[in-house]
């Protein structure tokens, strides 16, 4: 014979109900933990997500850059760029990286008719729109022909194209950049990620779309008739082998630099974990900071029932008079209280999923309440009216019936 | 009539810190099925310990106790909770109900922990209830029903496990003479169905209604232990 958890909840409901003011002053603590657990919980995983989603839009994770090292002051004046021979030879040793781009920047003035706009101008290889996942929505991007004929052709960008352009179509059109002409053969995809937190500066990509595209080769022999080649972005074949890859490519060129480290070697892989790492602390202090206010609902929900319990000393004698063992006691008080602190659990998860809008709008950054999330908070919650009905329970449970039976 | 109660030699004292206190001093019982037995003695006696004995609920500090010829002195608490379940049944002054729930429940009440299902539950409390003239009161809780009603809800709660002891400690004390008196017939009629009554009180005109009466005096018993 025994009380059925079906019992337990039954008479646990009827006296959270038949106690409806104290009932809720009761769980105001468990509210408003879980609710704060909602959207600490909402707002790490938004900031995951955002933060995995600007190293995807930036090439991925799989993505290694190399690029001067401005930490380091160079001080017996190492060469700060590669030289295309030099190029080679690294390719050459890296032969395990997918894809490989080396490139050069230069700031320059775009005119096309009476208009002009000034934007930097990139001389990469057609591996960029692999390297950068990124490719020429309208006409094509950059091709091995380009590179070898070296021909004065451009890619541009969406905010270029705009503001040379406006209605008009590009394609085929001869803009021009330094004195020389090039041909426009194509359009970039035009890039947008939602800027949170800034003001006014809705596209967190924005200066993609100004930037233009030509061959190196190009850029080399008729640009700047300079041989200096400033960065490379490589990608290797996946995140996981990036870390190997980029320590392989880090031996090589500081052994090109004699140990030098005049350039900075990055992979996108380590840097999301180094992101994460440093996100981790303040999710930490965050979930501690909810997980000690629900602890203090939770101390004030054991005073409470610590209350009731000496409030119904001669129930419970009634109880154990007519047949309840200590353990159905036991359980009817613990079951009460894990059933008050998930009632105030699932009331701070709808209150905390409702206000989820308010606090992103007011952070500027998007809050993801996950099913996880919401599991963890009903957990937690159940997990403080566990740990805080136990001991009232066991009062309830140790109870002398004839002591209780005369209990005024 | 065989022998449903049978106590020997039963002491019990209450430790108050280092003070012993003597509740029963050596107390021999034979008490048999079918029985309508009043306890009677003036307060502080012991008469109440004795029933809180008798009812399970207490233990002695030595002596023993057979109930149905099973010895309970030595029981484990669990093993008592199922006998207090299911062969006692207990009727108070105070009535002892619980004010929150309605009467049909409260009476189903250890049936509940007796493991029945609900359906059989409210099946056999409406039964006792109607027994006792409450069929039509089911949902009142008791707060709305009077001392000699709410006794009656009671009386249901305890017959409606089917014990072979009815206990009840001084029932008609909080009752005018009118309702004092219905409750009396009721444990008559109890009696006469077969069920073993054992009424404690302290009013001589009350104890009448028993066919035997055990007076204790000081932890001891006087006379009556015979029938």
């Amino acid at each position: 014979m025994a009380i059925t958890l079906n019992e337990s909840l039954k008479i646990g409901f009827s006296d959270f109900w038949s106690r409806k003011i104290r009932s809720f002053v009761t769980v105001i603590g468990i509210i408003l933990g879980t609710m704060s657990i909602i959207v600490v919980l909402s707002l790490m995983n938004g900031i995951k997500k955002k933060t995995l989603q600007w190293m995807m839009e930036r090439g991925g994770l799989s993505k290694i850059t190399v690029r001067r090292n401005w930490q380091y002051d160079n001080p017996t004046n190492a060469r700060e760029y590669f030289t295309w021979k030099e190029i080679e030879l690294i390719r050459s040793l890296i032969p395990d990286a997918k894809y490989f781009n080396p490139q050069l920047r230069h700031w320059i003035r775009f005119s096309y008719k009476d208009k002009d706009y000034r934007s930097s101008i990139w001389g990469v290889v057609p591996d960029f729109k692999y390297v950068e996942e990124w490719d020429a929505e309208s006409g094509r991007f950059l091709s091995d022909f380009d590179i070898d004929q070296s021909n004065d052709v451009i890619v541009i960008g969406t905010k270029i194209q705009e503001e040379l352009f406006g209605s008009e179509n590009p394609l085929n059109k001869l803009i021009t950049a330094h004195g020389r002409r090039l041909k426009v053969i194509g359009v970039m995809k035009h890039r947008y990620m939602k800027n949170d937190g800034a003001v006014g500066r809705d596209n967190a990509l924005s200066y993609l779309n100004r930037r233009t595209f030509v061959p190196l080769s190009t850029m080399i022999k008729k640009g700047t008739g300079e041989d200096r080649i400033t960065r490379l972005s490589i990608k290797a074949h996946d995140a996981k082998s990036a870390p190997a890859l980029k320590e392989k490519l880090e031996n090589i060129i500081l052994n090109l630099r004699h140990g030098k480290p005049v350039f900075q070697i990055e992979s996108a892989e380590e840097e999301a974990k180094e992101m994460a790492k440093n996100q981790k602390i303040f999710q930490t202090i965050f979930f501690i900071v909810s997980i000690v206010s629900l602890l203090v609902g939770g101390i004030v929900i054991a005073n409470i029932m610590l209350a009731s319990i000496q409030e119904r000393t001669r129930e419970i004698g009634i109880r154990i008079t007519v047949g309840a063992r200590r353990f159905d006691i036991f359980f009817q008080f613990l079951v009460q209280t894990i059933l008050v602190t998930s009632i105030g659990g699932l009331f701070g998860i709808i209150f905390g999923l409702s206000i989820l809008d308010i606090v992103s709008g007011y952070l500027g950054i998007d809050l993801i309440a996950g099913i996880n999330v919401i599991v963890i908070a009903l957990i937690v919650s159940a997990g403080v009216g566990f740990f805080s009905g136990i001991i009232p329970a066991i009062i309830a449970s140790k109870l002398n019936p004839v002591e209780a039976l005369r209990y005024e | 009539m065989s022998v449903l109660i049978n106590i020997q030699d039963l002491k019990k004292e209450y430790k108050m810190g280092k003070i012993r206190v003597p509740a029963l001093n050596g107390i021999d019982i034979e008490i048999f099925d079918g029985e309508f037995v009043g306890i009677m003695g003036p307060s502080g006696s012991g008469k109440s310990t004795l029933m809180h004995i008798l009812g399970c609920l207490d233990t002695a500090s030595s002596g023993k106790y057979s109930l149905s010829k099973q010895n309970v002195s030595n029981l484990r608490k669990n093993k008592l909770s199922a006998i207090r379940n299911k062969q006692i049944g207990f009727v108070f002054q105070t009535f002892n109900l619980l004010p929150h729930l309605n009467i049909q429940k409260n009476v189903e009440l250890p049936l509940m922990y007796g493991g029945y299902s609900s359906r059989k539950r409210a099946k056999k409390a409406i039964k006792v209830l109607e027994e006792v003239g409450l069929g039509n009161r089911l949902r009142h809780k008791p707060s709305e029903l009077s001392g000699g009603q709410r006794q009656r809800v009671a009386i249901a709660r305890a017959i409606v496990n089917d014990p072979s002891i009815i206990l009840a400690d001084e029932p008609t004390g909080n009752l005018d003479t009118n309702s004092g008196n219905d409750i009396l017939s009721i444990f008559s009629e109890l009696n006469e169905q077969g069920h073993t009554v054992i009424m404690v009180t302290h009013d001589p005109v009350v104890a009448k209604k028993a066919n035997r009466i055990i007076h204790i005096v000081d932890g001891l018993i006087k006379d009556g232990n015979n029938s």
